[in-house]
């Protein structure tokens, strides 16, 4: 009795084990249409309602917890935003006089800009939902999926900066694929006249971005912006339109910058606490994805 | 039915609630504490099938690798059910201590697939802390989580209710 109880406990454990190799190798090489795929979106699809509905449900018992911590981290936050704000203030009066002659250059080329929001775009607002919690995924589900226009690659924002992209969608969800998660890379600029680079993550560090492989020969200054490149090379274009941004620059040590061409930038957007994006949709995306290039993988 | 509902409902409250909190520097984890105290009640059979089966439905719902979260929470479901069915839970701080051992097993077995997998960007340190915190989460979580599984899964399990009626029953045919 006892050896057949020891018998049938193993023989599940090796099942179970067998089951989810094969289905880990099977769905880590089919593409993205596969029926594994498939068959996890419509999952994904029922459970959609139950996460945006929980997601609402506890809201204000989320908010009272992060209210705790809020008010602990509050205190030694005063002191560094008051310094940020007296460097702020020289940086406006400088911006200022670099808005009015952009205007003036804009004016020339007949260029036009809606806000904050790249010509061409869309932006279609959603929430978050669900996220993962561990920190080797860094992904996020919101509340709109293809019936809202939205579709793979799509850049979200939120009104700080760049969040990520869009990697799956079912009708009426999406997974976005964070700047910190590993398998993200942005083309970036960094802002003036400085030199352009792949902003890369530190995985388990959201709260640091690396910039890589920026053009040797150009320095980088400490506090500098760095926003997204926007390239185009013949019909090739980058995932992300050119302007979105993306951080402001913390680390810059020139030994650093010589032997490893990189430096370190702290993003704008904290991804822990957003919980309202927008995905910017491009009308018509049905040719967009063979656009994109290999410099852009995220 | 009543596991599977509880299965249901700890992914949702998870996903929906647990993994927007924040709390000093790491984010609680519900998922390994839940299977731990099926599989402390259940037996590794049960507990290995919990998790293998809440690890699928996380990894659709939130669109990941499918079989990943299977095979780590299969392994913490079975672990904590062979405990069980070796050693006697001869203390109330057992089932954190182990929820909590578990929870840094799995997350370091999670880590090691997705570096065989291939992670692409450099690793911070600081994923230890976030490995850490989520530990003693699982510690704290596992103290109310464990007696409030035990008295919803009671009828649906084996632990303790049917000897303790035989008891009752032999009491009062005596009397």
């Amino acid at each position: 009795m006892y050896r057949k109880q020891v018998r049938r406990r193993r023989a599940v454990l090796v099942l179970l084990v067998i089951v989810s190799l094969v289905l880990l190798s099977s769905h880590f090489s089919e593409s993205s249409s596969g029926p594994l795929h498939s068959i996890q979106r419509g999952v994904a699809t029922v459970l959609g309602p139950f996460e945006e509905g929980a997601d609402r449900a506890l809201k204000p018992a989320r908010d009272s917890i992060d209210w705790f911590g809020d008010t602990f981290e509050a205190r030694g936050e005063n002191e560094d935003l008051q310094a940020e704000v007296e460097d702020l203030r020289d940086r406006v009066a400088e911006a200022e006089s670099a808005i009015g002659e952009n205007k003036e250059l804009r004016a020339l080329v007949n260029l036009e800009r809606q806000g904050g929001i790249p010509e061409g775009r869309e932006p279609v607002t959603s929430r978050v939902i669900g996220r993962s919690p561990t920190v080797w995924y860094s992904t996020v589900t919101i509340d709109k999926g293809s019936s809202s226009g939205i579709d793979e690659d799509d850049p979200v924002i939120t009104g700080g900066g760049l969040v990520g992209r869009v990697t799956e969608m079912t009708s009426g969800t999406a997974r976005v694929t964070l700047i910190t998660d590993h398998r993200s890379a942005v083309s970036a600029k960094v802002l003036p006249n400085g030199p352009s680079g792949v902003i890369t993550p530190e995985v388990g560090d959201p709260g640091e971005l690396l910039l890589d492989f920026i053009e040797e020969d150009r320095e980088v200054d400490e506090g500098q912006m760095v926003v997204t490149a926007g390239w185009r090379s013949g019909n090739l274009t980058s995932l992300f339109p050119y302007g979105i941004e993306i951080g402001r620059v913390t680390d810059a040590s020139l030994d650093e910058q010589q032997t490893y061409q990189r430096v370190h930038v702290r993003p704008f957007v904290d991804v822990r606490e957003m919980e309202i994006v927008q995905v910017l949709t491009e009308p018509g995306d049905g040719d967009r994805k063979s656009q994109a290039a290999a410099g852009d993988t995220g | 039915m009543r596991i599977a509902l509880l299965l249901i409902a700890g992914v949702v409250v998870q996903l929906g609630f647990l993994s927007h909190i924040s709390v000093l520097g790491g984010t609680p984890d519900l998922l390994p504490v839940l299977i731990v105290c099926v599989g402390l009640l259940g037996g590794a059979v049960i507990g290995a099938v919990c998790g293998f089966s809440i690890g699928l439905l996380v990894d659709s719902a939130l669109l990941q690798t499918l079989g990943v979260s299977s095979l780590v929470l299969l392994a913490v479901g079975y672990l904590a059910g062979r405990y069980r069915e070796t050693f006697a839970l001869t203390s109330p701080l057992v089932p954190p201590a182990l929820a909590a051992a578990l929870t840094l097993f799995g997350a370091f077995a999670f880590g090691a697939i997705q570096l065989m997998l291939g992670v692409e960007a450099p690793i911070s340190l600081l994923i230890l802390r976030e490995i850490l915190v989520q530990t003693l989460l699982s510690f704290v979580l596992a103290i109310p989580m464990f007696p409030a599984v035990r008295w919803l899964l009671r009828p649906a399990l084996v632990d303790g209710t049917p000897q303790r009626r035989r008891r009752i029953r032999g009491v009062m045919r005596a009397a």
